[in-house]
């Protein structure tokens, strides 16, 4: 029998048994439909990854640290020597710190030496004593350098480009503590920051006041995912501070972490590879969003179980309602093999109305997922916050996956009862009582 | 020509073995209507079977045009039924739910005929039968006769060289049955085909021209089938 006239039969007799084949169809569907949203949402999950990482890192930045030789054993003490972690407040310890190397002017020279390098930036981290506003008292702080490339939310105020070298950017929460009545009011007033200069640590304290006038008021953003740390300052300005606390100390122009800036964000990979033999560990805004994507594909794998849940146990229904299809139709396949049909094409007449019913299944499920999915997008957005993204993005590719994956799945439920009508004994199925 | 050469065929094992068919021999020539009697149980559904291939007895050969089918591979002699046989049934079995047409095509569609061949094929065959104005009725609409008529329809679509009859009057009253033999007998006369008719029924097997006696599984007796192949 030919192959089109098999299939034609199948897709007759299924519709012979319309509410049977409807009702285990629908038993797909509830798989193609879980499936289907939880692709898209992952589809939609990743580019809601990737506008957040694009919107907070540089896609020109790459961030460059050392790792020591051995990263697995704590380097041995050896005063002052190249590898060793400098003694003495100002460089960020815990963890972070353990089997990295500082990064001294040396390796700076390098980086900016590479090829479309455009610039390199240490990362300076002063550590800072205090911040205080006329009247207030001394709270505790930590500063962060203002990157123009990543978008912040302003609750009032802001800047356009990059701060001057006496502004200041404080979080929400600090423009509160620091008495001010709502965000509006910080802005144009002054706040002052105190360091202690760690040279002179055995020789009696020096500390000193820096003053800066609020520009913006930093407010919680939806497409912020890196923190963005709660006071920032222009380059220049942490530059100063950081000279003025560290400058004589052992730690002094030594950096767990540089930005590496390439001319053209294509260029970001290649840099990385070169870095990467000299010994540095470079990531990319790429890898921060891999890193994202790992997490998204996670909660992903999740939702894509509960759909194939559904679908092994639409996987038991195909088979029952096959195996009551070839019960129910004994004599048309006794009659069928009577007249020359041979078992193969009987098998074959039973696969493919169990593939019929899985594209049905798939079909109905996916296509409802499809519209339902396009209906809720604004809700959800609008509901978290989203603005004009969209957090279910489907891809016609990946409907027309889910729905062949059901096909096949049928196909494969469809053996045992297909294998049950191939195998009929036409005598026993024709014998008349 | 179909030759049976000694074929015998046991259902069940040991002692609870039952020869339904024992060591039967006979030889049908070209062209013959040949009736095959016995009460039920007798073994002349079984000797059908056969003779058709659908059954396989454990001894014997069953020659059709040269060829024994009992030598064949299953595909061969499904193929053999296809193109060369055809049945008909005491009940019929014609597919309720589809239009008398898809009925019709079935056989055409299991020997693979060509698209293009298959209506003209099929509305000859419907014609013949006088069921052509019922080409899109289901089938479950139509009466006992008629439905025997489509069968018959389906039965000679393909111009088998061989259409076996398993009683195919038992469910019909005698003047619907007399029709549906009309039917029957005539086409196997146009087209010089074989017909072999399983039947307890004295009447249709007095239209035959021949007759194979069936007693419990042995030829008890054959009329006509010599003469016949002496000619």
């Amino acid at each position: 029998m030919k192959t089109t006239d098999i299939i034609r039969r199948a897709g007759r007799s299924l519709r012979q048994a319309k509410t049977r084949t409807l009702l285990t169809s629908l038993a797909i569907g509830v798989g193609a439909f879980t499936i289907t949203l939880s692709l898209a949402g992952g589809q939609g999950g990743r580019e809601y990854a990737d506008a957040i990482v694009r919107s907070n890192t540089d896609v020109r930045e790459l961030l460059v640290t050392k790792e020591s030789e051995d990263a697995n054993t704590i380097a041995e003490y050896t005063p002052g020597g190249p590898g060793a972690v400098p003694s003495g407040a100002g460089t960020p310890g815990g963890p972070f710190t353990r089997g990295f190397q500082f990064l001294g002017t040396s390796d700076l020279e390098v980086m900016a030496d590479i090829e479309n390098v455009n610039g390199v930036t240490p990362n300076y981290s002063p550590s800072v004593d205090y911040i205080t506003t006329k009247g207030q008292k001394k709270y505790q702080a930590s500063v962060s350098t203002f990157s123009p490339t990543v978008s912040l939310k302003y609750a009032a105020g802001g800047v356009e480009g990059d701060l001057r070298d006496d502004q200041i950017i404080l979080a929400e929460d600090y423009a509160s503590t620091l008495g001010f009545t709502n965000p509006a009011d910080a802005i144009g007033k002054t706040v002052q920051i105190g360091a202690t200069k760690q040279r002179t640590i055995f020789s009696g304290a020096e500390a000193r006041e820096f003053t800066y006038t609020v520009a913006g008021v930093s407010s919680e953003s939806g497409l912020a995912f890196r923190s963005q740390g709660s006071l920032l300052l222009g380059e220049s300005a942490i530059k100063e501070l950081y000279i003025y606390v560290s400058e004589g100390t052992a730690s002094y122009n030594r950096f767990l972490a540089a930005s590496v800036r390439v001319n053209e964000p294509e260029q970001a990979e290649e840099v990385k590879a070169i870095l990467e033999e000299k010994g540095y560990t470079a990531q990319t805004s790429a890898d921060v969003l891999g890193t994202v994507n790992t997490f998204i594909n996670v909660l992903l794998g999740i939702l894509l179980g509960f759909g194939a849940l559904a679908v092994i146990t639409s996987i038991f229904g195909i088979v029952n309602t096959q195996y009551i299809s070839v019960l129910e139709r004994t004599q048309q396949i006794g009659l069928m093999k009577a007249l020359g049909m041979s078992q193969t094409d009987v098998g074959k007449l039973f696969t493919f109305e169990a593939a019929w019913i899985g594209f049905l299944g798939g079909a109905i499920g996916a296509g409802l997922a499809v519209v339902g999915g396009s209906i809720a997008n604004p809700a959800i957005s609008e509901a978290l916050g989203l603005g004009d993204i969209s957090l279910l993005i489907f891809s016609p590719l990946q409907v027309l996956g889910v729905i062949t994956g059901l096909i096949a799945i049928s196909i494969i439920a469809g053996i045992l009862p297909a294998r049950k009508a191939s195998k009929l004994d036409p005598i026993e199925a024709l014998r008349t009582e | 020509m179909i030759t049976v050469k000694n074929i015998t065929k046991t259902y069940g094992r040991k002692q609870n073995a039952f020869v339904a068919i024992d060591s039967a021999s006979f030889t049908i020539p070209d062209a013959t209507t040949v009736a095959i009697l016995g009460k039920s149980g007798s073994g002349k559904s079984t000797l059908m079977h056969a003779m058709s291939g659908l059954d396989r007895p454990e001894v014997g050969e069953v020659v059709i045009d040269g060829q024994d089918i009992l030598t064949m591979k299953p595909k061969e002699v499904d193929r053999f039924r296809a193109t060369k046989m055809s049945f008909i049934f005491q009940s019929f079995f014609v597919q309720a739910n589809e239009s008398c047409y898809d009925n019709v095509s079935l056989p055409l569609e299991i020997a693979k005929v060509p698209w293009a061949e298959r209506k003209q094929k099929v509305e000859a065959a419907l014609a013949a039968v006088q069921l052509l104005d019922k080409k899109k009725s289901r089938a479950r609409d139509l009466s006992g006769g008629q439905k025997q008529r489509l069968a018959i329809a389906r039965a000679i679509v393909n111009e088998p060289q061989i259409i076996f009859a398993d009683e195919p009057t038992g469910n019909l009253d005698s003047a619907t049955g007399a029709v549906v033999e009309d039917f029957l007998f005539n086409y196997v006369k146009e087209r010089g085909a074989t017909l072999i008719v399983v039947t307890h029924d004295e009447e249709l097997a007095n239209k035959c021209d021949a007759r194979i006696d069936i007693k419990d599984g042995k030829i008890s007796a054959t009329k006509g089938l010599d003469r016949k192949a002496k000619k």
